[in-house]
């Protein structure tokens, strides 16, 4: 599965950049994110309680950094287990670009899930997943609009 | 005397005998709401079992972690392969000689393959309770297409690794289970060298599932007192499931009780052993208590036995007027992470080799490789007679392919290739001995029903209306000439895991005339309670409402090989009839000494003995079974009972002639069947309201198998159809109507001539839905698409061939 898009933050890209890396802001924006916890410069482990349909469960996960292109963008890639609900893996290859005050964000990601998640239908995942980055970039554009304004 | 005034024909009418479209007994519970299915069964404290089940298609199992689910208050035992192998059961056998991991010992090898299995004392706290289990996985390659596993460096059977030799022969490679080979491959292969044309293909038949409404259960029953187990479950063969818990186990037979209660379909899907009942049983010895194991459908479409999956390539070789010449199949079949296949155990492909079908083919050579995937293992004959449904849509496909490389008529094109009527029985080429058939008089029956010439002229004008842009629909017209082989079988040469397949049944005539009889079988919906009491009616004139049918208890039904294949009526029906007339010979010495004549004096007459020549002088069946008890009659025992066990001399052949007309819309893959005609020759009909659903049931399971119905797998192993919004189950809204018809050829080896007919729609339904499809784009193009033709599918067809602008 592969998800797409663009967002435009009313903030400089530094800004953006690095509330990207702050664990606290991430956690707040993630949807259903329990635990956020920073191992190294590069590394994050998270628990997200997930909700896809019918099912409905804790992901423990791992997200790896490359940062090799701060702050143009960075990539990441992840694993997340949720047990009996099943796995999801995969990376998101995020761009930063400065348009005046403005940055826009892209992301491409690619995501592959395994188990009862995936059995559910790529439709119902498609559309949660979709459903859950807006979620998260909502969020994220409106944190770090009211940071940089104030 | 009171019926002395009837005719005989009124008063075979009264027993509602052979041939009586007598309702079905069974419905008057099953409309009531008052079943008895497996879940209804409920024992003072029983457990209830579920599985923890792999996320991941192939991966090492690294570690299990019980701790947190054994502390969920009410769960009582969470077990591994850890746990089962000191009993030795952490693996069990298969039907097909292979063996398959109860519990992952080790790794797993296809989504949703059980881990561990959670007992609780409820059935909410152990879905809980699988939900708490923490399994640690390593990742391993997955491999989903069989053509890519015999060429794979990875091997999936580590159990296996350096074994050369398997349960049917020599292994070619790690990943590989089988080659069989039927036929003259030699002589085939010049056939085909020198032939005028040789039209060649690859016809898959997709990997599809029975998804019968009730899934697969059990519930397990340990008495710790009496050492007796008793096992209800939904199984289709309960005294082979018997017989192998005995083996499995190390328990007595004797002291193993299995009974199938009423079944909610079956198709297959319910012939093998599955890991929920040796788990159940364990758990049930364990405990001391019941354990309920009742998977849910998800499970049911991922775990327990699909069908099909066979990639078929065929080369057909014919003269340039059309008379088939040689026929080569080499079909590379995907039995999954283990060979589970419910075939008797000397044919590893079923019966595939009567895929020369109704047509008479001097030359033909098959092979079948099979081969291990990371898919769920199965492989059962999904209402058909093991691989018959595989071997029908090949030919009927081929026969297709060579009508456009012949540019011939496909329906003349089969009529010239028949088998004739004259050539019964007929030895064909893969080593089958065809019983009976009229082929030509079923399939000129058929063409003129549905005015075919007609039918051809209008796909002619719709042609032409098409090309000149005046509609946007296409006109299909999928003809089908099938012929099954089914009633397995002769134990000289069927059995499974060396259980020969004949089968049974016992009758007990009681003092009043009323009887009880009990099979070897076991009805999922066929409605055996039915159309066994009238082949007993009229063979022992007593009323078919004044039978009771029994089946499903092994400790007292006779010993059989259960139903699937459409065995029930060509085996055991046989030994009805033979049980019968084990009774009748019994009344007919009865009979005599009432009458005080010789026992060669009296003759049958419907429901009674009569004196030859004197009509009058008779004794009703009612009035022999009260003497056969209540009088001395010297050198007879009392009683009047009887039992046979049925070995058939050869299995028999039903044939049909289907037609369907369907109606596509290039623009959005939309179908629509106009007309779908269907008829069978199953030989003596006993119940043709009966025959009438069965045709009805398995053309609308045909429908979804060509149209829509598949087990579809991603890249990673996923089950991307494993709930009832993905996997195609037809509703009334997507049914149409259907013309039933028949012609009769009376097997000459079955008692009463019948030859099974629950399969036959499925046999040949799917060619016909699917040649309709092909034969609807045959103008523009077409030669072979491979099913289901789903909307998107059809629409794929119509935009390749360029028909969207």
């Amino acid at each position: 599965m592969e998800l797409t898009d663009e967002i435009r933050i009313a903030s400089p890209r530094d800004v953006v950049y690095r509330a990207l890396n702050d664990p606290d802001i991430l956690m707040e924006c993630i949807p259903g994110c329990e635990e956020l916890t920073q191992k190294s410069p590069n590394e994050l482990e998270a628990k997200v309680v997930l909700k896809i349909g019918p099912v409905k469960a804790r992901f423990a996960g791992e997200v790896t950094l490359d940062t090799a292109n701060a702050p143009n963008g960075f990539s990441l890639m992840g694993e997340g287990k949720g047990g009996a609900a099943g796995f999801a893996k995969g990376g998101a290859d995020v761009s930063l670009t400065e348009e005046g005050d403005e940055t826009v964000l892209k992301y491409t990601a690619k995501v592959d899930v395994g188990g009862k998640i995936a059995q559910l239908g790529s439709r119902l995942i498609a559309g949660t997943a979709k459903k859950l980055s807006a979620k998260f970039f909502t969020r994220f554009g409106e944190i770090v609009s009211e940071q940089s304004a104030a | 005397m009171t019926d002395q005034t009837l005719t005989p024909e009124e008063r075979a009418a009264n027993l509602k005998g052979m041939g009586c479209a007598r309702k079905r007994v069974e419905d008057v519970r099953f409309t009531q709401g008052k079943g008895n299915y497996v879940d209804d069964i409920k024992l003072d404290g029983m457990l209830f079992g579920d599985f923890v089940r792999s996320p991941y298609a192939h991966a090492r199992v690294v570690s299990v972690n019980k701790e947190a689910a054994l502390a969920l208050p009410g769960v009582i035992a969470v077990l591994t392969a850890e746990d089962l192998s000191p009993l030795g059961l952490h693996w069990m056998p298969t039907l097909a000689g292979d063996k398959q991991m109860v519990l992952a010992d080790g790794k797993v090898l296809f989504q949703g393959q059980e881990v561990a299995y959670v007992v609780a004392e409820d059935r909410y706290v152990a879905a809980d309770a699988v939900e708490l289990v923490e399994v640690e996985y390593e990742e391993l390659p997955v491999i989903t297409d069989p053509f890519e596993s015999l060429k794979s460096d990875v091997v999936l059977r580590e159990d296996l690794e350096g074994q050369t030799e398997g349960a049917h022969g020599p292994r070619k490679h790690h990943n590989h289970i089988f080659t069989w080979e039927q036929g003259d491959k030699d002589a085939t292969e010049s056939v085909l060298a020198e032939a005028d044309v040789v039209a060649e293909e690859m016809i898959y038949y997709h990997r599809t599932h029975p998804c019968p409404l009730e899934t697969c259960g059990c519930v397990a029953s340990m008495d710790k007192v009496t050492g007796k187990l008793t096992l209800y479950g939904t199984f289709q063969a309960p005294h082979a499931i018997r017989t192998v818990v005995s083996l499995i186990s190390g328990l007595a037979e004797h002291n193993i009780r299995v009974i199938s209660p009423d079944i909610g379909g079956g198709f297959g899907n319910k012939v093998g052993a599955y890991a929920g009942y040796v788990c159940s049983v364990v758990a049930s010895i364990v405990t001391g208590k019941p354990v309920k194991w009742v998977e849910d459908r998800m499970e049911n479409l991922m775990s327990t036995a699909f069908a099909r999956d066979y990639w078929m390539q065929g080369k057909i070789a014919a003269t340039k007027d059309g008379k088939i010449t040689g026929l080569w199949c080499h079909t590379t079949a995907d039995h999954g992470g283990f060979d589970a296949c419910a075939d008797p155990t000397k044919f590893p492909a079923g019966f595939m080799n009567i895929c020369t079908g109704s047509y008479d083919i001097p030359t033909a050579y098959l092979a079948v490789d099979g081969v291990y995937t990371n898919k769920a293992p199965g492989g059962v004959a999904y209402r058909c007679s093991f691989r018959v449904t595989e071997a029908a849509y090949f030919i009927e496909r081929m026969i297709e392919v060579l009508a456009i490389k012949l540019n011939m008529d496909a329906a003349e094109l089969r009529r010239i290739n028949f088998i004739r009527k004259d050539q019964f029985p007929y030895q064909s080429a893969l080593g089958w001995e065809y019983d009976s058939g009229d082929y030509h008089t079923a399939w000129d029956k058929a063409l003129k029903a549905v005015n075919y010439e007609g039918l051809r002229a209008e796909q002619a004008q719709r042609i032409a209306d098409f090309k000149a842009g005046k509609t946007r629909k296409l006109l299909g017209i999928g003809l089908t000439h099938f012929t099954e082989i089914v009633g397995a079988g002769p134990v000289k040469n069927c059995d499974i895991l060396g259980l020969g397949m004949f089968d049974s049944c016992e009758i007990r005539i009681h003092p009043t005339g009323s009887a009880i009889a009990r099979l070897g079988t076991i009805s999922q919906g066929q409605g055996h309670a039915t159309t066994f009491a009238q082949i007993i009616a009229s063979e022992i004139g007593l009323p078919a409402d004044d039978i009771t049918l029994e089946e499903g208890d092994t400790d007292t039904a006779p010993y059989g090989l259960g139903t699937y294949g459409s065995r029930s009526t060509p085996v055991a029906g046989a030994a009805t009839a033979m049980a019968a007339r084990k009774i009748r010979a019994k009344a007919q010495m009865i009979a005599a000494y009432l009458l005080e004549v010789h026992d060669n004096d009296v003759e049958w007459d419907v429901d009674r003995f009569a004196v030859k020549g004197a009509p009058e002088r008779f004794k009703t069946m009612k009035e022999i079974a009260f003497a056969a008890y209540n009088q001395a009659i010297p050198g007879l025992e009392p009683g009047l009972e009887a039992v046979s066990y049925y070995d058939p001399p050869n299995m028999t052949y039903p044939f049909g002639a289907y037609i369907c007309v369907m109606e596509i819309d290039v623009d959005t893959g939309e179908w629509e069947v106009r007309q779908f005609y269907a008829l069978d020759d199953c030989g003596t009909r006993i119940n043709p309201m009966i025959i009438e659903g069965q045709v009805h049931g398995g053309v609308t399971e045909a429908l979804a198998i060509a149209m829509g119905q598949e087990i579809a797998y991603d890249d990673m192993g996923n089950v991307k159809t494993g709930t009832l919004m993905d996997f195609f189950l037809p509703t009334a809204w997507e049914t149409p109507n259907y013309t039933t018809d028949h012609t009769v050829t009376p097997s000459p080896h079955h008692p009463i001539g019948a030859k099974g007919v629950g399969e036959s729609p499925n046999v040949g339904g799917v060619p016909a839905f699917s040649n309709a499809v092909h034969d609807a784009f045959r103008h523009f193009g077409l030669v072979q698409s491979h099913m289901p033709h789903d909307h998107w599918r059809i629409w794929k067809i119509a935009n390749g061939l360029g028909m969207h602008g």
